[in-house]
């Protein structure tokens, strides 16, 4: 028995759903009312549609390759060099949103929670975190992840479901939205948000049976998706599109609104916060550990520890500088030019796959 | 062997002890005491005299030198909770503190130039850094409120620390009294204040209206907000007159109190307050009690304009008759009738007022907005389109009662 291939379906279910649940959940209705008004739950499933027609992509090319990672795999279908730059991308995307991702989340606790903390240290911390949760193996980090995901849920969706006391159906029609801008622009934005599922291509590495990838790619993105959905419609119901537009973080606006039953809380923004937290961390640390993972295999190194502290300067710097020639808030979107380079990438390389592996199993 | 096994207790013993040194080298930022907070419980804002600007400290600007907004000056009063003297549990053993809040908190009054300038100006008198995270109620004259409410509403709305069930309120005459009242029943003022508007919601006697449903109606596009329009009494209690209603950021007209029936009466809201109805074919009259409302709002495009139909059902009892009518299934009948003809009338009066006013507090507009929406975006598409529009809209209204309850005789 392979010592090394430990992981369970479940746990790489946990291991996407906690991933994908990340700092964009706060802008989330916003980038969906910015894009279709009330029509914003019909732009997320769009969005999600998107996102999990690239998680099935790296899946299929997982399951052909059950014991290589994207990095190794991609050298045998498009060739070395190819694949080289190829993963270089990815890992300088990788790289690049988990510095933006830090900053969001260090934006937000320095305008809402700590105010007088610079930004620099809550980014540090949080960094800090995650650079030496990387040294352990996939093992232990499938453990940290496994653990959180309980934390993570629960409390969402226990927002959502009390704040519908607020809802107004009539904020939900029409369906399809009264004004659109950019529709292709709204669904690749929602659907970067769901970036994070690309670690499924370092699990299945390790999966005890590779094969059913599949099954927790389609429940980690089922589950992360409906929760992700969910948010939109009642921060959506609860609001209404046009005071969405005028809110920075609509979903934590949603839990100050929200009060548990019986005033035993009168606002929700607190513990929302303080869960959000485990998320984000769960985020930073799946793609700093991406982007490790694949450096370390870009370069045939056995190990990733090596650069789990050679990466945070980079990717500190980054998020410090990110800010501060733009003045702006940075957010996922900045990151679409990105993405497209990364996805054309992708999908060359899955096309490739799909010939390659034909051709292997005619001759 | 026996050495290293030795080491490896003593690293085990280190570890521990480094574990359990953590939370006392763990600290906090931004930490800050309860006591050293201002904790400001209700904020009041009226039109400052001309005269007082000579009564404005230096704190953001010097005088005369800055080129100063050209808007009026505003006078804004802060309740402030005094620490220690707010009673914690109901035995009141706390802190000594008598009803009337006469010593629980501490009003204070500054002037400014917009509303960040005056809490600038609070925040230079008091030594303690102010914290709004527990301000339950801002109460707005009506005078600031017919003129504009935008950079009030943006202040609170991009303040962090501000709740969204926060209460807002507008009050006829001066706002001030409303922060220095304070009624004998509550230790501290603005509760009770705030109880008031949230009792009322309870017993029907106002909609749910706090502040982040008041901003979230007033930015829709087929929907005005509007505020609990509220005067003070003799005993420093506090009576709720009716709606102050708003087109846009400004207040454009006040309802009376049975006019607030009205409204959630075509919004369908439950319960409803007491109605002295003429017994028909009497001189005598009773008291109903509406206990259920429901109503359905629908439309229909005629001659390219939406033609609203509402249908109200009013469920209740009749809790009292005053001289000696018998009640019998047939007065009863006539009752029902009454009312609604008597109900339908109130609700056209209404709507028709607020269409003068081009304030569509109900959301008819949003019916469109939703249901509509092909017409909509050919149509209408902007707030101010809508305001125009709601004015001439025929909105039908259809009042149904029913008797449930007449209580029970001994004869």
């Amino acid at each position: 028995m392979d010592n090394t291939r430990k992981i369970t379906v479940i746990q790489a279910t946990a291991v996407l759903i906690s991933t994908i649940i990340g700092v964009g959940i706060l802008a989330l209705p916003r980038f969906a009312v910015q894009t279709a008004e009330t029509g914003a739950p019909l732009v997320t499933l769009l969005g999600i549609l998107v996102a999990s027609a690239g998680l099935w992509l790296i899946t299929v090319l997982g399951v052909r390759f059950p014991s290589k990672t994207i990095v190794q795999y991609s050298e045998e279908i498009i060739g070395k060099w190819l694949a080289r730059f190829g993963s270089l991308l990815i890992i300088g995307f990788f790289a690049i949103l988990t510095s933006l991702a830090a900053r969001e989340f260090g934006e937000v606790v320095v305008t809402t929670v700590l105010r007088n903390t610079p930004l620099e240290v809550t980014v540090i911390v949080m960094l800090l975190l995650a650079a030496v949760s990387s040294r352990h193996g996939l093992e232990t980090f499938v453990y940290i992840h496994y653990f959180y995901l309980p934390l993570i849920l629960a409390p969402a969706l226990m927002i959502v479901v009390l704040s519908l006391k607020n809802a107004e159906l009539l904020n939900l029609l029409p369906v399809m939205g009264n004004e659109h801008k950019e529709l292709l622009g709204g669904v690749l934005t929602i659907a970067a948000l769901f970036q994070g599922s690309f670690i499924i291509s370092i699990v299945i590495p390790h999966m005890r049976r590779p094969g059913q990838a599949y099954k927790a790619s389609f429940m980690g993105m089922s589950v992360a998706g409906v929760l992700y959905f969910l948010i939109v419609v009642a921060t959506v119901a609860v609001f209404g599109p046009e005071e969405i537009k005028r809110l920075l973080w609509p979903t934590l606006e949603l839990a100050k609104t929200t009060s548990l039953p019986a005033n035993i809380l009168e606002r929700l923004d607190a513990a929302f916060l303080a869960v959000w937290v485990t998320a984000v961390f769960t985020t930073l640390y799946s793609s700093y550990f991406l982007t490790i993972h694949c450096m370390s295999k870009l370069f045939r190194l056995r190990d990733h520890k090596l650069f789990s502290f050679f990466v945070m300067p980079f990717v500190f710097f980054y998020c410090d500088g990110a800010a501060k020639h733009s003045g702006t808030l940075p957010n996922h979107s900045d990151c679409r030019t990105d993405r497209s380079d990364c996805d054309h990438w992708l999908s060359v390389s899955a096309v490739g796959g799909f010939h390659h592996t034909k051709k292997k199993g005619y001759t | 062997m026996g050495n290293k096994k030795c080491t490896k207790t003593g690293n085990k013993a280190k570890l521990l002890i480094l574990l359990l040194l953590m939370p006392l080298i763990a600290g906090c930022w931004d930490r800050s005491e309860l006591d050293e907070r201002a904790l400001v419980l209700g904020i009041s804002i009226d039109k400052a005299d001309p005269e007082t600007e000579k009564e404005e400290p230096d704190v953001s600007h010097l005088p005369g030198q800055e080129p100063l907004p050209a808007k009026d000056m505003i006078r804004l009063t802060a309740q402030l909770a005094v620490p220690g003297r707010i009673p914690l549990g109901p035995g009141g053993q706390g802190g000594g503190a008598s009803p009337g809040g006469s010593q629980t908190i501490w009003p204070l009054s500054v002037v400014g130039h917009s509303m960040s300038d005056a809490i600038a100006n609070l925040q230079q008198q008091i030594s303690s850094p102010l914290f709004l995270g527990h301000l339950r109620t801002i109460v707005v004259s009506e005078e600031i409120a017919r003129k504009e409410l935008k950079d009030i509403n943006d202040y609170f709305r991009r303040n962090p620390e501000v709740r969204r069930t926060t209460w807002m309120m507008v009050s006829s005459g001066k706002a001030e009294p409303l922060m220095r009242s304070a009624p004998e029943i509550e230790r501290v003022p603005t509760l009770y204040l705030m109880m008031t508007l949230e009792q009322a919601v309870k017993l029907g006697k106002f909609p749910q209206d706090f502040i982040g449903v008041f901003w979230s109606r007033s930015v829709k596009k087929g929907q005005e907000g509007f505020l609990p329009y509220v005067e003070v009494q003799k005993k420093d209690n506090i009576l709720i007159q009716g709606m102050a209603y708003f087109k846009g950021t400004k207040m454009v007209g006040k309802p009376s109190p049975l006019e607030i029936a009205a409204y959630m009466g075509i919004k369908g809201e439950s319960p409803g307050g007491y109605q002295l109805v003429k017994i028909p074919g009497t001189k005598s009259q009773a008291v109903f009690a509406a206990t259920q409302r429901k109503s359905k709002i629908d439309f229909k495009i005629v001659h390219g304009r939406p033609d609203f139909s509402v249908k109200v059902w009013i469920e209740g009892n009749i809790n009292e008759i005053n001289a000696d009518a018998h009640l019998n299934d047939d007065n009863i009948k006539d009752i029902e009738r009454a009312e609604a003809k008597r109900v339908q009338k109130i609700y056209g009066d209404l709507v028709s007022n607020t269409q003068k006013d081009g304030s569509d507090i109900f959301g008819f507009g949003e019916y469109v907005r939703a249901k509509a929406p092909k017409y909509w975006n050919r149509e209408i598409r902007t707030v101010e389109q809508w305001q125009n529009m709601y004015k001439d809209v025929s909105v039908h209204i259809q009042t149904m009662v029913r008797v449930r309850r007449v209580g029970m005789t001994t004869s």
